[in-house]
This record gives structure tokens, sequence and C-alpha cells, in this order.
């Protein structure tokens, strides 16, 4: 790679420097991949990867063979993951001491380390492959399968993988009205949760008075268990950068901002980086491959609300002003950032755009619902088998997702719910999972597609508990400006809060109902407009629970600590003792290979002794 | 020149200058819209969402608050449809739970017809209107306070919590202040968790008259409602 890069001035110099990538790209007889994912990154990936490069430097293989370390590859469960070429092998969990071993074997002899694979828990068989997985072969990977090409702080990965001729297309023979049109035929709607049709935006974005425009990157991801934004942001910055481009060519903006949450440093990093080389390419800046386009971008760092994902809240933020959010009586399209036109859209919206132009609008139109169309990114997270990043055709039943994919419940255990969309989501139970994962489908159900995130919940959760628990997060992130959602969301975790310990009255539901449809209709910005969903999508397909709680004082599930008590089946217990020294509270007593008791009024209910006990003989009533 | 437009309000028809608040708008026809945080000539926020109306676009309602909407060319306004009031009336009983020893606040409830509260009592000496804020940055320039915090801890409060020199004590916010607008003279004491009713407006309520047109109500002076401002 020469030490000064050259600027790519025309469409032309862009295809010549991908072709003698692609070459150079020749030059390694193999290749490692090794996902550098937040997931994995938890999983010690960062030391595989050092001693993986150790390896091949003690055995001066350093030349030919290439490891590349990418984001993340979406099956973070097994992670550390690492994919060999050519073979396409992919280990999975690996550690540190099997370097020595993966590049004795499969580099050098190209043998297969069985160990190392994965094991298809149905039929116990290894599998070598990828595509092999149950976890990847439901999945429909648009965006996500370009991570593992591409290591996200090497611009040249991503132009060798045909990386701006998207850009190079739409400024060579796209008009800025034909981008919004083939926008338009493709039906892609907003990922960030509110599935507000893209093309619709944009064009009135352009056509708004004013001639400072800005395109805006929503990255403030902040929902529990979601890390969609954060996998396309760390693992493939450019495709995000290339989407904003097109989106700025269409719109007139000259300037463009990506928002990033600061809890994402890794995110923030590339993306820097990405720009950095962008810039040094004459990819972001004046006169952009000759086609008489300009346009930079720069990077925000968040003010770590979670509020601050609303646009207009968003938009006060980047200002530098406290990132609250403000009345939308007039769109952010005609009155944003500055009080100029600007268009605000999520990562993984942009990120569809490249693939739009460059494969026609007809090819992303082809998947999905009539009304959905596309792939769209889950996280999915909770009590189920493989947490991870899952990317399906919209449309997919949210069967498929948590039992194909996801592989059900962990532990044995029966799945219960299923929280989709986030903590202004709503809880679907078992009968709804046939639901297809559309906008409007969910929608119609209580729930909502949301950014994407998926929580699964078994048979040991108790639903009130949930409502409480989302009600409890929104109540930390409101910005607490407005009436209804400062005063009412503190209010109905007040009755759910009540409803938990043991004091619910049966007329509370019906002022519970009252107040989620006073906070949803009459506040101020999108997060206390959803915050009501946990409590009434619970309340409607869990109704009985809420009645458990209210009527019997008992919570189903054994979660509700003033509504449970601990107790030891003295059949079961042989007396081992396990619980009794696993007790921070001193509550169990009993005699060596005697039946143990606890002590009701000395039990704090933690649940210590459950996972010490290996004979299942401490009841939850 | 003053350029007009032509709206509806309540069925009403009405001819109003550009650039004017729906709210500025029903309040000058005599038509009153309940509301808190807003006080003529200071920015509106639309943060008491009391004064909140239905915007009917296409045929579909759309719920904003009156004071942050500017008025439009064919707009037609629904400030007092049941689901308005239903609505309203929910916000002022959290308001009044939260403050119910503010004779200004137990006004406001009054007006949108709250008669019983159903929430326990918070005796808090803020409810977070904003009047304060805004009439100290935007009258006099000063941002002397400001608002501190998030959610449930946000407060006013002045910059690092010391009051800082170019406070000139002129008392404009207190001026404002709902919460000092004619305090009640009976305090809540623990055990006496009810709306004491020393005020007149319980005694309006109690005989149930109450008009849905604004008639120049004494209770509007109490609570500095935006017509008495613009006398």
């Amino acid at each position: 790679m020469p030490k000064v890069k050259p600027r790519v001035k025309s469409v032309k110099d862009l295809a010549e420097l991908r072709k003698r990538l692609r070459s150079s790209a020749k030059n390694f007889k193999s290749k490692l991949t090794i996902c550098g994912g937040t997931g994995c990154h938890a999983s010690r990936s960062q030391d595989v990867i050092d001693a993986v490069k150790k390896e091949l430097k003690k055995r001066k293989l350093e030349k030919s063979v290439r490891v590349r370390v990418t984001g993340c590859h979406g099956f973070c469960e097994q992670g550390p993951l690492m994919i060999l070429e050519p073979g396409n092998i992919f280990y999975c969990g690996l550690k540190p001491e099997d370097a020595g071993e993966i590049i004795a074997e499969t580099i050098l002899k190209g043998e297969v380390i069985e160990r190392l694979l994965y094991t298809d828990p149905v039929t116990s068989n290894k599998v070598q492959t990828e595509a092999e997985i149950p976890f990847y072969r439901a999945q429909d990977r648009q965006l996500l399968a370009q991570n593992r090409h591409v290591d996200p702080c090497s611009i040249e990965d991503y132009i060798a993988i045909g990386g701006y001729s998207a850009l190079a297309k739409t400024l060579a023979e796209f008009s800025p009205e034909k981008v919004i049109e083939e926008v338009k035929i493709s039906g892609l709607r907003g990922r960030g949760g509110g599935g507000f049709p893209t093309a619709r935006k944009w064009a009135e974005c352009r056509s708004a008075p004013g001639e400072e425009k800005y395109v805006i990157c929503n990255a403030d991801e902040g929902d529990p268990g979601a890390y969609m934004d954060r996998s396309i942001l760390e693992g493939n910055p450019h495709l995000v950068i290339e989407g904003m481009m097109i989106g700025a060519w269409a719109i007139g903006a000259r300037q463009g901002y990506v928002y990033v949450r600061n809890e994402y440093p890794l995110a923030v990093k590339h993306a820097r980086i990405a720009i950095q080389q962008a810039r040094e390419y004459g990819l972001l800046g004046d006169d952009i491959l000759g086609g008489g386009f300009s346009f930079d971008m720069e990077i925000c760092r968040g003010g770590g609300a979670f509020v601050c994902g609303e646009s207009t809240a968003l938009m006060a933020s980047l200002e530098g002003k406290v990132g609250e959010p403000r009345p939308k009586d007039v769109h952010t399209v005609t009155d944003g950032l500055w009080h100029k036109p600007t268009t605000l859209n999520n990562v993984e919206t942009w990120a569809n755009v490249s693939p739009i132009i460059s494969n026609g609008a007809a090819w992303f139109a082809g998947k999905g619902t009539r009304g959905s169309k596309g792939t769209k990114i889950f996280a999915l997270t909770g009590r189920v088998k493989n947490t991870g990043l899952v990317e399906v055709a919209m449309g997919t039943p949210l069967r498929t997702i948590v039992f194909d994919i996801g592989g059900g419940a962990i532990n044995g255990r029966a799945v219960k719910a299923v929280q989709t969309g986030g903590p202004s989501g709503g809880c679907l139970p078992l009968d709804r999972l046939d639901l297809p994962v559309d906008f409007d489908a969910l929608y119609d159900a209580g729930s909502m597609v949301g950014s994407g995130g998926i929580v699964v919940m078994d048979e040991k959760t108790c639903m009130v508990d949930v409502a409480k628990y989302f009600l409890a997060f929104l109540q930390d992130e409101s910005c607490g400006k407005c009436v209804p959602c400062r005063l009412g969301i503190d209010r109905m975790l007040e009755i759910v809060t009540d409803i938990t310990e043991g004091r619910g009255r049966p007329e509370q539901i019906d002022l519970l109902k009252e107040l989620a449809d006073t906070v949803a209709s009459a506040s101020l910005c999108g997060l206390g407009k959803t915050a009501p969903n946990p409590v009434l999508s619970t309340l409607r397909y869990f109704p009985e629970e809420y009645e458990a709680h209210i009527n019997e004082k008992r919570c189903p599930a054994g979660v509700c600590r003033e509504l449970i008590e601990y107790e030891i089946d003295a059949e079961k217990c042989n007396g081992c003792g396990a619980c009794r020294r696993a007790c921070p509270h001193d509550a169990i007593k009993g005699k060596k290979k005697e039946a143990h008791v606890i002590n009701s009024r000395k039990c704090q209910k933690c649940g210590i002794c459950l996972s010490g006990c290996k004979f299942d003989s401490i009841i939850v009533t | 020149m003053k350029k007009y437009v032509t709206l509806k309000i309540d069925g009403a028809g009405i001819r109003a200058p550009k650039g004017s608040s729906v709210l500025d708008v029903a309040i000058e026809y005599g038509i009153c819209i309940p509301h808190l945080c807003h006080v003529p000539n200071l920015s509106d926020i639309g943060a008491c969402r009391l004064c909140i109306v239905e915007n009917i676009v296409n045929g579909r309602s759309k719920i904003t608050t009156s004071c942050t909407l500017d008025v439009q060319e064919g707009m037609v306004i629904l400030s007092n449809t049941e689901r308005i009031k239903k609505l309203r009336r929910n916000i002022a009983e959290l308001l009044v739970a939260q403050a119910p020893n503010s004779r200004a606040i137990q006004d406001v409830a009054v007006r949108c017809r709250v008669k019983e509260v159903r929430y326990p009592f918070r005796n808090s000496g803020c409810v977070l209107c904003g009047r304060c804020v805004r009439v100290c940055e935007e009258m006099w320039q000063a941002r002397a306070i400001g608002f501190v915090g998030r959610g449930k801890d946000r407060r006013v409060d002045f910059p690092f919590g010391v009051r800082p020199d170019f406070c000139k004590k002129c008392g404009s916010c207190i001026d404002l202040c709902p919460m000092t607008i004619t305090p009640c003279d009976g305090p809540m004491k623990p055990g006496e968790e009810y709306l004491c009713g020393k005020c007149e407006s319980q005694l309006s309520m109690a005989s149930g008259a109450m008009e849905d047109i604004c008639v120049w109500c004494e209770l509007g002076k109490g609570f500095q409602c935006a017509r008495y401002g613009h006398q």
C-alpha cells in the first residue's frame, strides 16, 4: 500500500483503485477473520487476536496470512469467532491458547480442528461453515454479512468489496429527484422505530426553503439490550457514511453529523477513523469524484441521555443545548438543526441506502411485506439460547426469530412472552408469536418494531415486574419537561409498585389504564407517547397476573419479593448444607444430613440459596 | 402589512394575524383554553400540556398544545371535545396532586373540572412550569436561574446552586410563580391529605356551574390567565 494516499478524483480513479486493491489482496495465501465486535471483545477476543499475531510472527507468516479484525458477526453467544479462508471454516468459543494449533493445523496443513467447530444442538453434529449453523441459516443477512469482509479501520477493504460505487453511480447517473424516486420505489421506512417513509422525509426536506441543509445520522441507541446501530457503525462505518452522502446529494445538504452515543467508544473511534480516511481519499470534501458535489461530516458524541435519541432533543444537544425535546408542530425537515431544514435518519436506515442504489430499488422491494420492505436487524436477548444480532427479511414471524434462530428459552424452560421494540415496545404472549415482524402488524398488536430489540422472557418472568422495570427505566430517562410524562410515568410506577408489593387495589387497574391513555396522548415527545406501552400490553395480554397480585396477593412467577416465601421441601432436602453456607442473611438452619428450614423472618428473599441447591428442594411460593 | 389567515376554532370562523399562536387567538376571541406555563410575551415551551387541542388535519385528529401551534389558513381546531376535556382533567389532576396547596394550581384544576384526586398528595413546592426561568432569561436576559437535572430530579436552581451577581433580585420570577400567587392559607399537614376547600375555587366547584366559554372569570385572575395579561 502506498504511504501517500492517492486522491480519488473521478469515478474512473475509484474503479482503478478498486482493481489495484483486489489484485494486491491475492498476495495473501490465506485469511483469518476474527470478530472484534463488542460482544466478542467481552469474551476476550483481543487476547485471541494478539496470540494469533504473535504466533504468525514467530512462524514468519505475516506476509502470507492476512489477519482481519472485523466488526460484529452477530453470533455473540459463541464468541470469540473466527473464519478461516480458504475453506470458509468457522471456529467459535476460542481461547488464546488455541492460536498455535489453528496456525499449525488449519493454516499450514489445511486440517480442520474438530473441537473448535460449532455443534448443532439438535443433531449434535459438528458444523464446519457458517451457512450450516441454524442461527445463520434462517437469516437474510444483507447488511451484517458485509461486516466479515471489512476491517472497520480500513477504507481499502470497503472499496475492495465495492464500496462507494453506489455513490459513484449516484453522482454520475442520478439526479437528486431520481435518487428520491428510487428510494421511494424501494419502500424503505425509517429503521429507528417510527417507520416513517424515508423518501417522503427526503422529498419534504429537499423542497423546504433554504440554501443550507443538514443530514444527521442518529446513532444514539439507548434501548436496554439493543446494539444493532452500534454493530453497524463499529463494523462498517463507511456504509453509513456512503448512505449519508447519497442522502445529502438527494436533499441538497453540504454538511452531515453523526450523533453517536458516548457510551460507544469503539463506534466513535471507528467512525472518526472512517471519516478521516474518506477525507484523505478525497471522498469527503469539495467536488467529490469530480461530480461537483461537496460534502463533509463530523462526529458528535451524545449527551448521555436516552431522550437524546428523540430527533428534536438530539438536535438541541448537537447545538450545544440541553437535550430536551421541543414541540414538533413544525417538522424538523423544514425547521431542524439551527432552524435549517434537516434530515435525520437512523444508522440502519442510512446503511440501507447504498445497497438500494447499487442493487436497485426492485431488489430491496422484493423482500419483506406489503407495507414493510427489506431486511431488519434485531438484537435478540433475554432468556434465549442464542443471543446475538439477527437480520431477517421483514415479515418473518417472531416465532422463527425466537425459536429457529434463537433456539428457544434457556434451561429447558418455556417461552412466556417476547418484548419487542425496546423499553417503549410491548410484550407479546406466546400465541401472538406468529405475527410477522412488520411495522403495521406489530403496532396493531400493541407492540412495535421499534429500533429492533427483542427480549425473550420465560416462565420465571413476572409480567407486572417487567412493566415496573420498564417504567422505572423510562422515569429515569424522561427529561421531565412536560407534565404527563414526568408526573404520569411517576404515578404509573407508583401504582405498579403498589401492585407488586401487595398494596394493589382492584380500582387501580382502571386508573392505570386512564393514566396510560393520558400519557400516551398528551405527552410532548415520543418518549412519553410510547412510555405506557409496556403497561398497556401486559395489561392486555396478561391481565390474570395483575389480578393474582391484587386479589390474591400472589406472584404467579415467584418474582415479586413482597409476595413470595422461600421454603425447603423436607423430602427432597438431604441436608448437604449448601444453602445454609450460601445464605448471606443467616436465615437457614439445619443439622448435617437432616432437612433444613428457612426462617421466614430472617429471609431477605435474595434467592442465593436457590442457585446453591442441587436437589431442587427450595420452593418459591 | 399584516397578513391574515382564516381558521375555525370550535366551529367559529376566525380571522387571525399570521404568526400568532392558536392559544393567543382563542383567548382573544373569548374561547378560554386552560393553561399554566403560557405567559404573554414569553416564548412557549408546551410543558404543562393543559392547553391541548385537537387539530384536524385531513380528517385525522392530532392532539397538540395550542400555545406552540401557529395559526394556518383553513385550520380546524377543536378545543373542548370530550376527549380533550378528559385528558386535560387527568393532567390537572396530576398537577394538583403534586402541589395541592397552591391556590393557582387548584384554580386551574377547577377550570379543568377536577373533582377528586386519585393519587396520594405530595406537597411539592414547584411544578416546573418554567415561567420563572423564561422570564429571567427572556425578559431580563439574566439567566440567573435555570433547570437542573432531568426527570424526577429536575428542579429550578441557580447555576451551581449559588446566586450569581447578575441576579438583581428583581423578583419577576416570584411574580410569575403559580406557587406564590395567593398561596393557600391552610397548608397541608400530615394526615390532612385533601384539598382544603377554603379557596373560592372550591366553592365554585361545589356549585358545579362553570362555563366552557371564558367569562373573564375570577379564577383566571388567580393564576394570571393570559387574558388578564392582555389588559
